[in-house]
C-alpha cells in the first residue's frame, strides 16, 4: 500500500488495538454471563477462551517489541484453533441428544459455540485485511512509542487482557481444581460446603 | 489440566508484556500443545470414537431424480 511509513504504522497499530478492544469486550462479556448469570463454561468453552487469549498474546508482542510476522503468525494460529474448537462444539451439539445439547443462553438466537465460529472467522478476514493492506516493511520499523496516545490506550489494554486472563486463571482453579472440568458447578466452592 | 492450560497462558501473557519474547513464545507453544492434547481428549467418546455418526453424511437411497432417470 502507497502512504508514508508513519501514517501506516498508526494505521496498523490503532487496527490491532481495536482487534484486542474487541475480543476484549467479548471476553468480558462472557465472564459477565458466568458470573452474574450463572452459567459455568465447558471445558470446550473454555478452551475458547484460551484461543481467544492466544490471540491477543500477538497483539500484546507487537505492542511490546514491534510488529513481526512471529506475532501475526501465533494470533493466526490461535484463530484457526478457535475455529477448529467452535466448529466441531457446534456439530457435536448440533442434533440435540441426552448430554449433548447447546449449553447457555442464547445470544441473539445464537449459541456461544456457533458465535465463536463467526469470530473465528471474523478474527481470520481481519489478520487477512491487515497483511494485504497494512503491513508495509518501512512502517514496521515505527514503534508503538511513537504514538504516544496509542501506547497509553495500547498499555491499558494489555493490561486489561492480562488481568482477565488471571481471573479466568482463578475461576479455572475454583471450577475444576486440579481435576477435569465439569459444567455441574465449582468444585471446591462444593467442597467447602 | 484446565488449570495447567490457564497457568501457561497467563505466564505467556506476562512474559509478553514484560518484553521476554522467548519466555512468552516457550510458554504460549506449550499452552497450546497442552489445548490441543485437552481438546482431543474431550471430543474423544469410547462409543464413536472421533466421528460423528448423528451427522448423515450418506444418502439412505439414491434422490428420486436419479432414481428415474436409471
Amino acid at each position: 500500500m502507497n502512504g508514508s511509513p508513519r501514517a501506516l504504522a498508526g494505521l496498523n497499530y490503532l487496527y490491532m488495538l481495536l482487534m484486542m478492544l474487541t475480543i476484549a469486550a467479548i471476553m468480558t462479556a462472557a465472564m459477565v454471563m458466568q458470573y452474574f448469570g450463572g452459567e459455568v463454561p465447558c471445558p470446550l468453552c473454555l478452551l475458547q477462551r484460551v484461543a481467544l487469549f492466544g490471540v491477543c498474546f500477538g497483539i500484546i508482542l507487537t505492542f511490546r517489541l514491534g510488529d513481526a510476522n512471529l506475532n501475526s503468525g501465533l494470533s493466526l494460529l490461535f484463530s484457526i484453533f478457535l475455529l477448529v474448537i467452535s466448529v466441531r462444539q457446534a456439530l457435536l451439539d448440533i442434533y440435540p441428544r441426552p448430554g449433548h445439547e447447546y449449553i447457555g443462553s442464547a445470544v441473539f438466537g445464537i449459541h456461544m459455540p456457533v458465535w465463536c465460529v463467526l469470530i473465528a472467522l471474523a478474527l481470520l478476514i481481519a489478520f487477512a485485511v491487515k497483511l494485504t493492506v497494512l503491513d508495509g516493511a518501512s512502517a514496521r520499523a515505527i514503534p508503538l512509542s511513537d504514538f504516544p496516545a496509542l501506547a497509553r490506550a495500547a498499555r491499558a489494554a494489555g493490561t486489561y487482557v492480562i488481568i482477565l486472563c488471571a481471573i479466568n486463571l482463578v475461576s479455572v482453579v475454583v471450577q475444576c481444581g486440579f481435576d477435569a472440568c465439569h459444567t455441574s458447578g465449582y468444585r471446591l466452592l462444593q467442597a467447602m460446603h | 489440566m484446565m488449570v495447567a492450560i490457564f497457568a501457561t497462558l497467563f505466564l505467556a501473557l506476562l512474559a509478553a508484556w514484560m518484553g521476554r519474547q522467548k519466555i512468552a513464545v516457550a510458554c504460549l507453544v506449550l499452552c497450546l500443545a497442552l489445548s490441543a492434547g485437552l481438546f482431543l481428549f474431550e471430543i474423544y467418546s469410547p462409543e464413536y470414537g472421533f466421528r460423528m455418526p448423528w451427522i448423515q453424511t450418506r444418502l439412505d437411497g439414491a434422490p428420486p431424480s436419479l432414481a428415474r432417470r436409471s
